[in-house]
Formats: structure tokens, C-alpha cells, sequence
């Protein structure tokens, strides 16, 4: 194997990228339009939900103030998740939902102030305070999103009407990742789902090409040898995949000022070892892709078990038991936990090493099918 | 003086097609088959191709040409026999520098300029920076797209393209040359500018193994071979397959012994 011949093939990549547009922006614009797309839509929290709310609580006069613990709560549901209107006839407000006008009821009753604090003096008392909350399921995401509200700003009222609960759930030390939210955890998925994708993908079509107009042929009719194309081939889109990385991670601190706490190094390392997969699964699919237009059908057999299964936007642990098997089959799975281990976790070398050697082990797998499937071509 | 793209190959003297004796062969194949399946592609081929030859292959469609001349290249391992191309094994490496092989598409980079798609078989042949410069320039003239060397080949006219691919086939100067279908969908004019050039590089010594379809350009071989369902039917010079079939024009020849007619019978 000559270096000036994986050289030289890289190089043609190269050249062809710089002449055709289309290409280079599906390497650089594509990906970084992605990580704005979810960084924007996928920012943290669900927010403007349409919520009515019903207070008839009458309060408990205490001398001449009159106390509503209802109203304290309404108060400090108060923010951008939750868009608050008051309506005074329950049946009223819950035609808003059905009519899907309103994502959800939050109704107090009248005697809700002078239950909870009946309660309070005598913990014995049957008798509960309740705040019905009559959410529209059918968005699960979002009914959790109001009910999980209440249940804060019920905490919150309760402590600031110092009729503090006797336990205390103290989140305010994690061990990792502190103040991490979504869009952090999730820059890691999209390096990894982007590298992997463009790599596999122009290498499937450049290859196809390569068949199609007989280059492929020509080429080895030269005294290359098909290590050397296959070499040429993934030192080119290892390269990519640098290149493509220090975009996203660029656009990522800058548009999103994400958390990278450990080595960015490391992080080209996963990328390039992912590329160096994509790119010669690539060069295995294309053998069975007569013409460009078979590559196509191969997308979504590429694209949706890495989206789906590999922990890219959810955890594995959100994979039924029998389907995870499937997830670790894919090599996209431990780029994206080591990704996340590094860049969030601050891990080193030595704690991803057994996701790095995995990538390692798929890449030379993968490498070796390729260049056996270029020489099978001769048989 | 500079050495041109047709003089001889580096360490080779010139030597006239009469004086070959003491050479190896460059092309002898023994008993050559290629089976695909249940295909007989290439049927116990058994030929001899002499040093300054032009050899024509010539057959109807499905004749096992392109599969022969593949395999001869280094591009199709045989089912079974053997063949040696400029004395040593096909495929091997040292082989593959010293042969240049144009296939029937134009096979080109269209992604790339006339440059860059010489540039890269340049660098695959090894060829140092200054060679290639030389054999680069002159090629750019023969096939007269020095003003075009930095477009894109995708830019170029189907003619424009396929003088691009004999040039990528010759950038390394090879003593022997395989062209399969090298004359097809190209204007007459053009197509006697490819002959002039055959006939200039056939005078440096340099070794043709083309396939054909036009009876003139058979007529214009050394020798011919004529193939049929994966078997050489009849081999030699062009007058002689002709007086074999027993007339005087290449056409009537062709179809008398490789027509359908014929092999219906």
C-alpha cells in the first residue's frame, strides 16, 4: 500500500467535492441546518401551553386578609411553559379542551384552601384537598409537561406559604453534567447521526458512480490494488468527518453555547473512526447497488435504525429489552456514548476505550468486507 | 531532444515489427475460459499476439470480447487456463504498469477537469512530476483540449470525453494497449484522427488489442480474431479470414462465419 496512492484517491474526492456544490453542502451546511433545526425546536422544555385555568377557591379569611393557597399556585404557575387562562365555569373551560382550543384544565374546587389547611392542623383528617387537572393525552408530551407544573408549582406554594413539606428532594448536585439541558445532550447525537450519515451516504454514491461510468474499472486496471482504493476512500472521508465535526462542535458552542467539558480531541478521534465505518459500509452496499437509483432504497436502511436505535435523540434504555440487541449492533450506538461521555461526562481515554476499540473493530470489519467485495468483482 | 509520448517506453529499443524475435509475446493466453454462471463467456481461448501488433477482435454482441480483453487486463480472473501479457502473469502489478486499458464508456471523473482526471492516473502510475508535465502537454494536444485542461469533464461533448479516456489510457506511455470499442459513437472525422493515431503509436511499437464493430477499422488490424458464443472461430490477417469465408469484402466475411445466420445453423 502507497501513501502517495491512498493519496492520490483521496485527493479526486477532494477535487469532486470542491466542484459540486450540491456536495459541499451536504458535508457542511446540511448538518450544521440540522443541529439549528433541533437546537431550536428541541430546545429544553415544551413551552406556550394552552391551559385554562379555574379557580374557585373561596380562601380562608384569617383577620382581615383572606389566604388562598390556590391562588398562590396559579401565581406561580406563571412562566413560558404554561400560557394561563382563567375561566370561571369548569364546563365552559373544558369545552376549550375538547374543542382543542386548550391543551388541558387546571380546576381548584371552592373549599380548596380550607381543606389543605384542615389537613394540616389534623393530619388525621380523611378529607383531601384536590386540584382536578384534565389534560388532552392525545400529546403525551405535553400533558406530562402540565401536570408535571402543577406538581412543582403545588411544591413551591406550599413552601412559600411556609407550610413546607417535611422532605426535601435535593437535585442540586448532579455528578455529571451540571445544568446540562436538552440541546447538550444532544449535540453529541448529531455528530455523530451527521458524520456517520454524510460519510456512508457520498460514499454509496460516489462508489455507485464509480461503477456505473466504469471508473471503478479503469482504475483497477492500474496497478492500484483495492486496499489502496478502499485506504484512499476512507482516509478522504475520515478527513470529512474532521472537518464536518469542527463545524457542528463550532456552530454548537457558538449558536448554542453547549457544554464540552472534555477533551475535543477525543472527539475527532470517535468521529473519524465512525466516518471511516460509514465510508466503507458504503463502499459493501454499493456492491449490491447496480445504479444510483438502488442506492436510494438503501437510505432509509441506513438512516432510520441509526436515528431510531442508537441513542441519538433518546436513551437506548427507552428501547424495549428485545429490540436493544439490535442497538448495539450499530455502530453509531458507541460513537454517540462516547460522544456524550466526553463531551459531557469530561471522560478520558481510558473510560471510552472499550466504545473506541468497538469503532475500531467495526471500522477494520468493515474495511476488510469492503476491499474483499472490490475483489470478489473479479471473480 | 525531449522524449515524446511516442517513443518507445523507457529501456526499450525500437524495434521494427519484423525484428521481434527474442521478445515475449504480448498477449498469449492458453486455453482461456471465463464461466458466469452458466454462461460460457470466453470458451478455450487460445491466441498469440506478437509485439507491434494491431489486433482486432470482432464479433457479434455477446461474443465474450469485452470479457476477454477484461481478463486480460487483470479486471476478471479466469474460470480456467492461463494467459501472459508481456511475459508475465495477468494482473500482476508489474504487468498493469506497463499496459494501458481503455474501457467502452468513457469512464471519466465528469467531477473532475481534463487535468485532474490525467493528473490522477498519473499519480496511480507513479510518474514522476516532470514526466507527467510532458506526457500530459502532448496528449492535451493529440487530443486538442489544451485550452479545456481546466474544465470540467462533465463539460465536454461525448467526442471531447472520449479522446479524454484514450488520453487517461496513454498518460503513462504503455507498450501495450487494450481498447475495447474505442471508435464507438464518435464522429468519421474524429474517428480518423484516432487511426492516424493508432497507426503513429503502431510505428513506436507500441501494441494494440482493440474490439471493433466497423469492418474498415478490421480492415486496417494486422490480424484479426473473429469470436463467436465464447470461441475464437478464425484467426489471421484480414485477407487471410477473408479468403477463408471465401470472399473478398470483411463484411460479407464477418457475417459468414460469425453471422446469426451461421450460428442458427
Amino acid at each position: 500500500m502507497k501513501a502517495r496512492h491512498l493519496a492520490a484517491i483521496s485527493r479526486r474526492i477532494f477535487q469532486g467535492i470542491r466542484h459540486d456544490k450540491r456536495t459541499m453542502a451536504m458535508i457542511g451546511i446540511v448538518p450544521v441546518a440540522w443541529m439549528c433545526v433541533f437546537g431550536f425546536a428541541f430546545s429544553g422544555d415544551v413551552k406556550n401551553v394552552k391551559v385554562v385555568v379555574v379557580n374557585q377557591d373561596r380562601g380562608y379569611s384569617m383577620g382581615t386578609t383572606n389566604v388562598s393557597i390556590a391562588a398562590t399556585i396559579v401565581d406561580k404557575l406563571q412562566d413560558d411553559i404554561l400560557r394561563i387562562t382563567e375561566m370561571d365555569d369548569p364546563e365552559q373551560a373544558i369545552q376549550q379542551v375538547k374543542e382543542g382550543r386548550s391543551d388541558g384544565v387546571i380546576i381548584f374546587p371552592a373549599n380548596f384552601t380550607l381543606r389543605v389547611l384542615s389537613r394540616l392542623i389534623n393530619p388525621r383528617d380523611n378529607e383531601q384537598a384536590s386540584i382536578s387537572v384534565r389534560t388532552d393525552d392525545s400529546n403525551v408530551n405535553i400533558a406530562s409537561t402540565i401536570k408535571k407544573r402543577v406538581a412543582d408549582a403545588l411544591l413551591e406554594a406550599m413552601n412559600a406559604s411556609g407550610y413546607s413539606s417535611p422532605v426535601n428532594v435535593d437535585t442540586s448536585e448532579p455528578i455529571y453534567a451540571k445544568n446540562a439541558r436538552f440541546v447538550d445532550a444532544f449535540v453529541p447525537g448529531v455528530v455523530a447521526f451527521a458524520t456517520y450519515l454524510v460519510a456512508t451516504l457520498l460514499t454509496l454514491i460516489s462508489f455507485v458512480s464509480e461503477r456505473t461510468t466504469g471508473t471503478l474499472e479503469r482504475l483497477l486496471s492500474t496497478p492500484l490494488t483495492e486496499g489502496e482504493i478502499v485506504g484512499g476512500y476512507a482516509l478522504a472521508f475520515g478527513l470529512i468527518s474532521i472537518l464536518q465535526v469542527s463545524i457542528l462542535l463550532g456552530v454548537a458552542i457558538v449558536a448554542f453555547d453547549v457544554m464540552i467539558v472534555g477533551d475535543v480531541a477525543l472527539a475527532f478521534v470517535i468521529a473519524a473512526l465512525l466516518a471511516v465505518v460509514g465510508q466503507s459500509l458504503g463502499i459493501l452496499l454499493s456492491s449490491a447497488a447496480r445504479r444510483e437509483l438502488q442506492a436510494v432504497q438503501f437510505f432509509p436502511l441506513i438512516v432510520i435504525p441509526a436515528f431510531l436505535l442508537s441513542g441519538v435523540f433518546w436513551p437506548i434504555e427507552a428501547i424495549p429489552a428485545w429490540l436493544r440487541p439490535a442497538s448495539y449492533l450499530i455502530p453509531t450506538t458507541y460513537a454517540v456514548e462516547a460522544l456524550r461521555s466526553v463531551m459531557l461526562r469530561g471522560w478520558g481515554l481510558e473510560r471510552i476505550g472499550l466504545d473506541l476499540a468497538t469503532l475500531a473493530a467495526f471500522a477494520s470489519f468493515f474495511l476488510t468486507l469492503a476491499v474483499v467485495s472490490l475483489r470478489r468483482g473479479r471473480r | 531532444m525531449a522524449r515524446t509520448l511516442l517513443d518507445n517506453p523507457p529501456g526499450k529499443r525500437l524495434i521494427p515489427i519484423s525484428s521481434c524475435a527474442g521478445m515475449p509475446p504480448a498477449v498469449q493466453t492458453d486455453k482461456l475460459t471465463k464461466q458466469f454462471g452458466k454462461l460460457l463467456a470466453v470458451d478455450r481461448i487460445s491466441m498469440t499476439v506478437e509485439p507491434g501488433e494491431v489486433y482486432g477482435l470482432l464479433g457479434p454482441n455477446g461474443a465474450g470480447k469485452t470479457t476477454l480483453v477484461r481478463m486480460l487486463c487483470g479486471l476478471l480472473l479466469p474460470t480456467s487456463g492461463t494467459a501472459t501479457v508481456l511475459g508475465s502473469l495477468i494482473g500482476s502489478p508489474t504487468t498493469k504498469t506497463r499496459i494501458g486499458y481503455m474501457p467502452q464508456e468513457s469512464a471519466l471523473y465528469l467531477d473532475l477537469t481534463v487535468h485532474e482526471n490525467l493528473e490522477l492516473f498519473g499519480t496511480i502510475y507513479d510518474l514522476p512530476g516532470r514526466t507527467f508535465q510532458t506526457s500530459e502537454e502532448e496528449l492535451l494536444d493529440f487530443i486538442h483540449l489544451k485550452d479545456r485542461k481546466n474544465d470540467l469533464a462533465s463539460d465536454l461533448s461525448g467526442g471531447m470525453r472520449h479522446r479524454l479516456s484514450l488520453a487517461c489510457a496513454m498518460i503513462h506511455r504503455p507498450e501495450l494497449l487494450f481498447l475495447d470499442e474505442p471508435t464507438v459513437g464518435i464522429d468519421p472525422e474524429l474517428r480518423a484522427s484516432f487511426w492516424e493515431f493508432f497507426s503513429s503509436l503502431r510505428q513506436k511499437g507500441v501494441t494494440m488489442v482493440m474490439t471493433t464493430h466497423y469492418m474498415d477499422e478490421a480492415r486496417r488490424c494486422t490480424r484479426i480474431g473473429l469470436m463467436r458464443q465464447g470461441k475464437l472461430i478464425s484467426e489471421g490477417t484480414p485477407d487471410a479470414v477473408m479468403a477463408q469465408a471465401g470472399t473478398d469484402s470483411m463484411e460479407e466475411a464477418f457475417l459468414r462465419l460469425a453471422g446469426r445466420k451461421e450460428a442458427n445453423r
